[in-house]
């Protein structure tokens, strides 16, 4: 299977200066220990440039006292962490079993086709979207649901498919 | 955003009291309907005597094992030497289970009321709520209503903390969970030590499901003999449940019944039924991680912990998932299989090899390359992969595997033999 | 109360153990071997493998050996049916990935993948219609290659960083079946301790580049050595094919370096295996230095020491044995002695996990010994004593130039250009040709053992300076180094001391740090 992702070509700015580092440091005084905000910290990172880059492993290893390779083995490990740039909107739709009975593959079908992205895990040619299929979203009772970036959209059939990638143009 | 439906006149309604009510979710709100009274009269009971009442309350923990709640508190250290924590699971991602969900993003406060009253009892400082990554709403939604209940300052010395998890369905798992917040893979640890000698950050832990917390304070309101009361069978298993029906059902949501309720009567009359024209194939009650139900079974089951592991299965997270006729057994179980080798963790040998092999199996019987062995093969496959692990999730693969075998063979043997057409690709 | 033992049965054998044991550990007093991967004595329990699955009476599952502590009365049965039959399954499991590699596997011969399928896996796979999973093999750092196909993930590599190491350099990357041990793009495993977690490594995932398709495992002869990388006296055995090492490796002794060894001492091998050695004693004749026979040389020798008087100097390498430096001592004990040797520096590079353990500045074995039998660090002034010394005796050290006035006597391995002045020209073995001891920078007297024999017509120094001794002074030749050791050993602080009583852990001569079992 082929993907293909934008690649970032941009030398590495460090994340954490300013008010993001601020916003680290209070994160911190949640925990007994640096390294349990490794996960808010990855978070954070990702909010700020989309994606979390090697480069960008090391820096928040350094912050936080850790190594890269540490850093790297917890970034893999969740599914929710890009390890490569991807499209403007990132679309998850849910095809576990709840929602497999109620024709999500359906839905995901018709959003690789309406989005342009052609295959699960590419991204379409205008680097618009990037479609995966993920494991249970938890809202089954709303088939299908769906989350494109940060919205949570429930109960998306085939035909609603179109609108909802005309909103995200 | 799907809205939930009119409470039907046999549900109990508790928990699910203001879900739709959009009022509810402020401070404000939430006071005008009683919330945080149980909250003040709990802060100045003695830890002990709240530990007491939930425990004479029979509640048992809502997030799939159904442990005593009051007994697992009652586990953590009486003499205050080391800090405590409570974490609660709003982790929420066993497949057909959408509960939690609801509770935070129509009643956070409740959720917050029932937590500080928690750690109150299990003498803890530190509370953190896992929210899994994907629930984008509730933890925004629970943002705010934190937000608003530490500007007026109602937890005294108890902090409350939202930690976001980021896409592990194993993080559900207590040990796991705690490990994820400590910022590692959400590896499940070997037990003992048990959480509450040695959990978080090596300190003495709870952790509770989001629905076991919010009945806290109804508790503490009513009583206990007011909850063990509400039993509709087995005085083991009292309180209400929140039901989360989806799949070929005509009106799938969140259900309130008592325990013990009809299986049968919670699908045909408070969920509509079947789709028009449809029959009732199989039903898994507990969440994908429990026996699937045959239509027999399933319509003389009473919705508790017994009466479910009297049916051979388990009432688990309460995450009812119903089949129809249409339903393709085979694939289904394929797909389910699928689920749990993408999540597994990979620390045991029987998990992370047998999960992805038993998939590739039942995919090759769905691209209509199965072989009569493969039965059997994957009937021992899942006996291996139970009861010989760190966590359950490789036994939660095996149960739909084996149950939908031993129920629906045939199917399975339809594709084997070339009489049902392949749905996969070679 | 604290010497109460727990008795229990395994395998209807009765054993009495410290609460607290792991019941793989006591299943070792009952003489059974739980199969295992991810447990290692030396390392934090991780129970993931699930290999050491056992039956245990009363309880409804199988237990994991390596995190189940004994209780008293426990009834273990590690050949239960069901325990056989979940062990199976596990082994099953991993071949399903794992490819048939072994015929061009490093690992083949001393793995225990192929040692527990063979005693307890199935004969043929049922895992036949599908590809294995694939992934190209990676150079991790300066000696360590891993093939991920092979990994089983009993991370071992990764506790053993994490853990003992304190460099969390590898990781467990991925999840499900698609995990591998990952490294971060920027990092390399150059600790200085990394190799270990080749031989940690149950199969032929993590290999050592240096090693690399050097031998099979079943044509290597084995012998218990002690290192001569520095000071620390790491024990260790070395692999020999053909009488060549090829390969050192750590050998346990929970007093010194529990399982570990550095990696300089891992590479410290090569000169063991020098071609340039002196290969016949040599006499000064007519102006040169001629080959003869032993007979010749050693009574050479002794007419030199008789014929000398006033003062002696010896420059001892640190690397004799404890049996060479006190004999060499006692042969010139009627001059003015000096003694001294000289000790190469280097950076220590500690083991962090491990109390006490770290590769040591002193890049020799024996400095410790050396010191207690009178011998000194001044080796500038040893050298300025020996230019007008009556007889200069040098042992083993090649690398310090000395002239004299008096007469030269050189014992070593290599002949170096600026002995050629020598009177006598000795050929010695070298650690792995002989028997010996050293004395560790803790006071441990460590054995080692011979490995291969010595080239040509060379011998231990022992044999040597015995030869000397016995005929200068009158008493009985040594037959074997341990006889020079009991000679030894009625001197303080080595008395009460023998080769039984140092056995294949050593044992101390003084109160010292030491590493804490």
């Amino acid at each position: 299977m082929s993907v293909t992702h934008p690649e970032g070509t941009e030398p590495y700015e460090p994340v954490f200066e300013g008010h993001r580092l601020e916003e680290l440091n209070k994160l911190l005084t949640r925990y007994p220990n640096r390294q349990a905000a490794l996960l808010p910290a990855l978070w954070l990172v990702q909010r700020e440039r989309g994606w979390i880059s090697d480069q960008s492993m090391a820096e928040v290893a350094e912050v936080l006292g850790i190594t890269p390779a540490y850093v790297k083995g917890v970034v893999t490990f969740y599914t929710m962490y890009h390890q490569h740039p991807v499209g403007r909107h990132f679309v998850q739709i849910c095809t576990t079993s709840p929602c497999n009975l109620c024709g999500a593959e359906d839905v995901m079908k018709a959003f690789l086709k309406e989005s342009g992205a052609g295959e699960l895990g590419a991204t379409s040619p205008d680097g618009r979207f990037t479609v995966i299929e993920v494991e249970c979203l938890g809202a089954c009772g709303f088939a299908t649901p769906i989350l494109v970036d940060d919205d949570f959209i429930e109960s998306v059939t085939p035909e609603k498919v179109k609108e909802i990638v005309r909103k995200y143009l | 955003m799907g809205f939930p439906h009119k409470p039907h006149a046999r549900e109990t309604v508790v928990l699910s009291k203001y879900f739709g009510d959009a009022e509810a979710r402020s401070l404000k709100g939430w006071k005008k309907r009683g919330g945080y009274e149980m909250l003040d009269k709990a802060l100045g009971m003695d830890p002990n005597a709240v530990i007491e009442e939930v425990k004479n309350s029979g509640l048992r923990g809502r997030g799939g094992a159904g442990f005593p709640t009051g007994l697992k508190w009652s586990f953590m250290p009486k003499e205050k030497k080391k800090a405590h924590y409570l974490c609660v699971n709003a982790d929420e991602s066993e497949p057909g289970t959408f509960k939690d969900r609801e509770i935070m993003r129509w009643t956070p406060h409740a959720l917050l009321e029932g937590t500080v009253i928690a750690a109150h009892a299990i003498r803890a400082e530190i509370a953190y709520i896992y929210i899994r990554g994907e629930f984008t709403e509730p933890l925004t939604i629970m943002e705010q209503a934190l937000a608003e209940a530490n500007a007026a300052k109602l937890f005294g010395k108890i902090k409350v903390y939202l930690h976001r998890g980021a896409g592990a369905y194993i993080c559900g798992e207590e040990t796991a969970l705690m490990n994820s917040i400590e910022g590692k893979r959400g590896n499940p640890r070997i037990k003992p030590p048990f959480p509450a000698a040695s959990g978080v950050f090596g300190m003495p832990t709870t952790i509770n499901n989001v629905e076991t917390l919010v009945a806290v304070p109804h508790i503490l309101k009513n009583g206990a003999d007011w909850y063990k009361k509400l039993c509709l069978s087995n005085p083991k298993s009292t309180g209400t449940k929140l039901l989360s029906i989806c799949g070929h059902i005509a009106k799938p949501g969140n259900y309130e019944v008592t325990l013990g309720f009809p299986l049968k009567d919670l699908l045909y009359e408070l969920a509509g039924g079947m789709r028009p024209g449809r029959t009732l194939k199989a039903c898994i009650p507990g969440g994908s991680s429990v026996p699937m139900l045959n239509r027999e079974e399933t319509e003389s089951t009473l919705l508790d912990y017994e009466g479910c592991v009297e049916k051979g299965t388990m009432l688990g997270s309460g995450g009812v998932i119903v089949f129809d006729d249409t339903a393709d057994m085979v694939y289904q179980t394929m797909r389910l299989t699928r689920f749990y080798a993408h999540e597994s963790c990979a620390q045991c040998t029987q998990c992370r090899e047998g999960t992805a092999w038993t998939t590739k199996i039942l995919e090759r019987i769905l691209a209509g390359q199965g072989k009569t062995s493969d039965l059997d093969l994957l009937l021992e496959l899942a006996e291996n992969m139970t009861g010989k692990t760190i966590c359950v999730l490789s036994d939660s693969c095996a149960a739909p595997v084996v149950s939908a075998i031993k129920r629906f063979r045939g199917e399975f043997e339809d594709y084997i033999a070339g009489r049902r057409k392949p749905v996969l690709a070679a | 109360m604290s010497d109460v033992l727990i008795s229990l049965t395994i395998d209807e054998v009765p054993v009495q153990v410290p609460p607290g044991t792991l019941l793989i550990e006591a299943a070792k007093q009952a003489g059974v071997l739980v199969p295992h991967y991810c447990y290692h004595p030396g390392l934090p329990v991780a129970g993931v493998c699930r290999m050491c699955l056992v039956h245990v009476e009363k309880q409804p599952k199988l237990a994991i050996a390596c995190a189940t502590q004994v209780a008293e009365g426990m009834v273990v049965r590690t050949a239960a049916p069901e325990a056989k039959a979940a062990r199976e399954s596990v082994l099953e499991f991993l071949l399903i990935n794992h490819p048939l590699d072994c015929p061009i596997c490093d690992q083949a011969g001393e793995c225990e993948l192929q040692d527990f399928v063979f005693q307890e896996g199935r004969a043929a796979t049922r895992y036949s219609e599908y590809p294995k999973r694939f992934n190209p093999v990676e150079d991790f750092g300066p000696d360590v290659l891993y093939v991920p196909n092979r990994c089983i993930l009993c991370t071992r590599c990764v506790r053993f960083m994490e853990d003992v190491a304190q460099e969390p350099v590898l990781n467990v990357s991925e999840r499900g079946d698609r995990a591998f041990i990952g490294i971060h793009p920027e990092a390399r495993l150059d600790h200085p301790w990394a190799g270990n977690v080749v031989d940690l490594c149950p199969v032929g995932s993590l290999l050592s580049k240096d090693f690399l398709h050097k031998a099979r495992a079943w044509e290597l002869d084995k012998a218990a050595s002690v290192c001569t990388g520095c000071s620390q006296g790491c024990n260790i055995t070395l692999d020999l094919r053909d009488n060549t090492v090829v390969r050192v490796r750590p050998r346990p002794n929970l007093e010194v370096n529990r399982y570990f060894i550095c990696d300089h001492g891992r590479a410290n091998y090569r000169w063991m295996n020098r071609g340039d050695r002196i290969e016949a004693p040599l006499v000064r004749q007519g102006g040169e230095l001629v080959a003869t026979d032993w007979d010749e040389a050693l009574d050479r020798v002794r007419g030199l020491v008789r014929g000398a008087g006033g003062s002696a100097v010896t420059i001892a390498s640190p690397l004799a044995s404890t049996e060479a430096l006190y004999l060499a001592r006692r042969l010139l004990s009627r001059f003015e002695w000096t003694g001294a040797f000289q000790m190469v520096q280097g950076e220590e590079a500690p083991l962090a996990g491990v109390p006490n353990l770290a590769l040591r500045a002193d890049r020799a074995p024996n400095g410790a010994g050396a010191e207690l039998l009178g011998y000194t660090r001044d080796v500038t002034g040893a050298v300025a004593a020996a230019a007008n010394a009556a007889l200069v005796l040098v042992l083993g050290e090649s690398d310090v130039p000395v002239e004299t006035k008096g007469v030269l006597v050189y014992a070593g391995t290599v002949l170096p250009d600026h002995a050629r002045g020598a009177e006598v020209v000795l050929p010695l073995a070298n650690v792995a040709e002989e028997d010996g001891t050293f004395v560790n920078r803790d006071g441990r007297v460590q054995r080692y053992f011979q490995a291969k024999p010595a080239p040509g017509m060379a011998r231990p120094a022992w044999w040597v300076l015995s030869e000397l001794v016995a005929e200068h002074e009158g008493v009985a030749r040594a037959v074997g180094a341990e006889d020079v050791f009991d000679m030894l050993a009625g001197n303080e602080p080595f008395s009460g001391l023998s080769y039984g009583k140092l056995g294949m852990v050593g044992a101390r001569v003084r109160s010292g740090t030491g590493v804490p079992a």
